[in-house]
């Protein structure tokens, strides 16, 4: 998982723009980064660590006015962090330099082959065969764009690749099955995994799709298809606004995001709700051909969103089913032309998730894309997707866009399943407003410094708040680096109860007073006689209060949004715990914010 | 934040700031820093701000004290919730670049200023005194809340002695003359309009309601109105707001977002704020609702005027029908006696008759 960058321009010097494009896509990872200046020569510099280490290596005077090149931040897949494993890669010639995304999955076979050659490699790296068969190419002759080319042709895999050749004011590129995408400046073209690299420069971009070459010179861009045919390009404007990739006043992007979610909440209903019809209205979604049952992939945090969405829709009557994507097998489960799979990711590139809805694809299956980034590869994958609207998010732990995919898929469970509700309407307009008072008025931060030295965090709920309760585990997880644990609150007896102790706080998620409340309290009462810190997230409407050392509230109502207040209490208690061990909060190690690898 | 037509208070600052020539922002954020943030986000019309948190409430001195730049430099002071005329801040600026003053205030001349603080200028507009809720009858002129500061400011408040906790700008300002400073007035004859008090705001929504420069649209096309609803210009209705059959709404309104009118209710001269509830059937008049408030239905604000107590002062035949703040939940057939102010999170049963001051977090039966 990595993230590439490139420019070509003519104001402006190449190294800024890379560098602050890197900056912007660190999120996607961050244990070395690079870049590659051309013209007249190919000049590179790398360094193992974070952005920074490789800013303070560059020399002062190479920060010159060079109008090409190439950057890269790398998240290791093959190959240890080292500076001679980091992005680019040049030929022994040093005539082309290279970065990419991706894996390559020939790679064994294409290094033998360019060994056989007499061609010593540098690094561990997968990558380094490209620049290699580009040299080889160059060397029979061909031209900078043919060899490039060429060298692609050779590649399989799943890649998005950059390229600047010596004495060339041109960048090359190339995708398959990795994100890239092209912005149209004033001044330059830009080019990388994600937009908010160069949004500060252009909104206007073009997404370039599997199988495509685009070439980027001072004065146009030129997108090819993999036979060299000129394709005809859309060119789109993005809303995003580059602003909202600042941290406006607070700490950390998870803290600005966490409060983010009233507004983000309100974006993913606006137009969605028919409060006078008591409906839900979803462009194009109405028009799908499927029949039961649902079957939901995802990943990570993505998963837990899509576990409550099958409840939800077997709740309202249509067989529904979340799988883990990296152990979906379109052979093992029975896909027809009629099923319908919904992916869940965030960034659109999750390569597990991707891989499960390409299977689905291939089986003829109606997919339907739940994510946030417009113009991914989930979205141009899939028969029809579904914008969850939460705008862009840089902390590397979902906060935000869980509550959107929350939204956006009751929002879906309750189109397909004809589940017509005012009561439900009217609760989902509340739901920015709910999250607004929960953000008010947390005692989170209280609670994370009582337990902020606790040997490990368990999570309970029942039905609705299983997700949620594992969603608070995970969270604390990624962002602590402590043990943290989630369970089904009636499996506690059945095993983990015999990790709990008194350095071992409980959360315990119920609402309302009925039956399923009830059963949790029981559940919590166990967990209470072996003088085990309880933390109740309720609505105070049954009396698990009673039972619990503390309580964080969340506001009453009569159904399913609260697991999604009561998620948010989670997200601070984390942060918060997380803020208290001095973690790094939007980066923590060993993770990357989409993971674009099986 | 709160809102005054089309936009927050704060955000009608930031833009007089702006257009008068400021290029960089710093806001102290305490109570609600959260949606202040929020809302603004790293930047707004591409000039930077500064969140500067001051986590007690210990009065205005203290807030600027948290503002103090690392390097010192000249600062510009200015309160988030008063509306300001561009005008002004441009003169304070001028004309404190110009002198050699350590501090220049704005003031406005003949205007009533018992309620708020008044300035005695000499004829070389010297200031001579500042004086809060002057009760003698010389010539004050209004302090209109709008500062140019010398960084010496910042010595003389850190050596103002506090008043029951909290550290006033306006004493360190007095400090400030005794030391023989030079503090100069600059008047000014734009507007300013206080919102100290709820009145004010319906006073401000409803001028800038008619004020007919905004580009902005007035009904967002992102609302839905249904075809029996009768809307009174002027009235603003922001993105997501619902407005059911037979209701009528407006003059003189204001809707934030996600704002809901139920079928058959009746809202004029009145601010709602952001994702407030009134239920079928309701008469709302001169009212004024904080954030996510619930008006359950058959529940009457009856209107102005009436006399309001706010910090124990009593103020007469004010134009205010109620004030309900963040999120207070009315179960329905509620009627509010003119003048009544309902604090956070209070919970009013059905049918109850209310009026006076509610404290927050109560509940109030009958």
């Amino acid at each position: 998982m990595c993230g590439i960058v490139g420019y070509v321009g003519t104001d402006q010097g190449a190294t800024d723009v890379l560098l602050e494009g890197l900056s912007q896509l660190e999120y996607r990872g961050y244990d070395s980064a690079g870049v590659a200046l051309a013209d007249p020569s190919i000049e590179v510099h790398k360094k193992a660590g974070e952005l920074s280490s490789l800013e303070s290596a560059l020399p002062e005077s190479q920060l010159g006015d060079e109008p090409a090149g190439i950057g890269h931040t790398r998240w290791s897949t093959h190959g240890a962090p080292s500076d001679a494993n980091a992005h680019p890669h040049t030929d022994e010639l040093e005539r082309v330099a290279v970065v990419h995304n991706g894996i390559i999955g020939n790679y064994q076979e294409l290094r033998d082959e360019l060994t056989t050659a007499g061609i010593e490699f540098d690094s561990e790296t997968d990558t380094e065969v490209i620049p290699h068969l580009i040299g080889s190419f160059l060397e029979q002759g061909q031209t900078n764009a043919e060899a490039f080319r060429s060298a692609i042709d050779r590649v399989e895999g799943s890649y998005a690749i950059a390229a600047v050749f010596e004495g060339d004011e041109t960048v090359y590129a190339a995708r398959n099955e990795s994100p890239l995408v092209l912005g149209l400046g004033e001044n330059g073209y830009y080019l990388a995994s994600d937009v908010p690299a160069f949004i500060e420069y252009t909104d206007r971009v073009i997404y370039l799709d599997d199988g495509e070459f685009a070439r980027l010179t001072p004065d146009r861009v030129v997108v090819t298809d993999d036979t060299g045919d000129v394709v005809d390009t859309t060119i789109e404007t993005i809303a995003w606004d580059s602003e909202e990739t600042g941290k406006s006043g607070y700490d950390h992007y998870m803290l600005k995001e966490i409060h983010e979610q009233p507004t983000a909440l309100r974006q993913c209903l606006r137009g969605r709700l028919e409060e006078l019809s008591g409906g839900v209205s979803l462009e194009n979604i109405d028009e799908m051909d499927w029949n039961p049952p649902i079957r939901l992939v995802a990943c990570g945090t993505s998963y837990h969103a899509a576990a409550f969405a099958a409840r939800l829709f077997r709740d309202w009557g249509v067989p529904a089913q979340a799988f883990l994507a990296s152990e979906f097998t379109a052979t093992e489960i029975p896909l027809s032309a009629d099923s319908l799979v919904v992916g869940v990711t965030q960034s659109g590139e999750t390569a597990d998730t991707m891989r499960a809805l390409r299977e689905a694809n291939r089986a003829g299956s109606t997919t339907l894309a739940v994510t946030n980034v417009v113009g991914s590869s989930a979205a141009r994958t899939c028969d029809e997707v579904l914008y969850i609207r939460a705008g862009p998010e840089i902390g590397v732990a979902a906060t935000k866009t869980f509550a959107s995919q929350q939204v956006a898929l009751m929002l879906l469970a309750a189109e397909l399943s004809n589940h017509r509700s005012r009561e439900l309407i009217r609760e989902l307009r509340t739901v920015p407003d709910q999250v607004q008072a929960v953000l008010d008025n947390s005692r989170a931060k209280e609670i994370a410094t009582e337990y902020r030295n606790a040997d490990a965090y368990f999570f309970i709920g029942r039905k609705h708040h299983r997700p949620v309760a594992l969603e608070g585990a995970l969270k604390m997880k990624e962002i602590t680096y402590k043990h943290a644990e989630g369970f089904a609150a009636g499996e506690l007896k059945h095993g983990p109860l015999a990790l709990v102790s008194e350095k071992t706080p409980v959360f315990a998620v119920v609402t309302g007073d009925g039956p399923i409340a009830e059963k949790t309290i029981g559940n919590v009462k166990e967990v209470e006689a072996r003088d085990t810190p309880v933390i109740a997230v309720t609505d105070g409407v049954s009396d698990v209060g009673r039972y619990a050392d503390h309580v964080l509230e969340v506001p009453p109502s009569t159904g399913i949004t609260s697991a999604i207040t009561a998620n948010v209490q989670l997200q601070l208690v984390s942060y918060w715990v997380a803020n208290e061990l001095g973690r790094s909060i939007d980066k923590p190690r060993h993770l990357a914010k989409s993971v674009t690898v099986e | 934040m709160l809102p005054a037509a089309r936009k927050p208070i704060l955000e009608h600052v930031f833009d007089a700031l702006i257009d008068a020539g400021v290029t960089d922002l710093s806001v102290v954020v305490g109570y609600q820093r959260n949606r202040v943030q929020s809302h603004f986000g790293p930047t707004y019309r591409n000039v930077p701000i500064t969140y500067v948190v001051q986590d007690k409430q210990l009065g205005s001195g203290h807030a600027l004290e948290c503002a103090e730049p690392a390097n010192p430099e000249p600062v510009l002071v200015v309160y988030g919730d008063q509306l300001i005329d561009q005008k002004l801040v441009f003169d304070v600026l001028h004309e404190h670049q110009a002198g050699t003053a350590t501090a220049t205030l704005g003031v406005v001349r003949e205007a009533d200023v018992r309620d708020y603080g008044g300035v005695l200028l000499a004829e070389d507009h010297a200031v001579r005194d500042i004086v809060e809720n002057p009760a003698d009858d010389r010539n004050y002129a209004l302090n209109a809340g709008v500062y140019a500061f010398e960084p010496a400011m910042f010595d003389t408040v850190r050596t103002t002695d506090r008043r029951s906790g909290e550290l006033s700008l306006v004493d360190a300002l007095s400090n400030l003359l005794e030391e023989e400073a030079s503090i100069r007035g600059v008047a000014s004859n734009g507007t300013w309009i206080d919102a100290t008090y709820p009145w004010d705001l319906l006073e401000i929504a409803t001028d800038l309601l008619a004020d007919a420069s905004s580009t902005q649209p007035d009904i967002s096309p992102e609302s839905t109105i249904h075809e029996s609803a009768t809307i009174n210009e002027p009235v603003l209705v922001s993105q997501d707001c619902v407005i059911g059959p037979g209701a009528v709404v407006g003059p003189n309104v204001s809707l934030g977002e996600n704002v809901t009118i139920g079928s058959n209710t009746t809202v004029e001269q009145s601010v709602i704020d952001t994702d407030t509830r009134i239920e079928s059937g309701c008469t709302v008049l001169d009212c004024v609702t904080g954030h996510g408030t619930y008006i359950g239905p058959g529940t009457t604000v009856v209107g102005g005027p009436g006399d309001v107590e706010i910090d124990g002062q009593i103020h007469h035949n004010e134009r205010l029908g109620a004030v309900l703040a963040d999120r207070v939940h009315d179960k329905g057939g509620v009627t509010y006696r003119p003048g009544t102010i309902v604090g956070t999170d209070v919970v009013i049963h059905a049918g109850s008759t209310v009026g006076g001051t509610v404290e927050d977090d109560s509940e109030v039966y009958g």
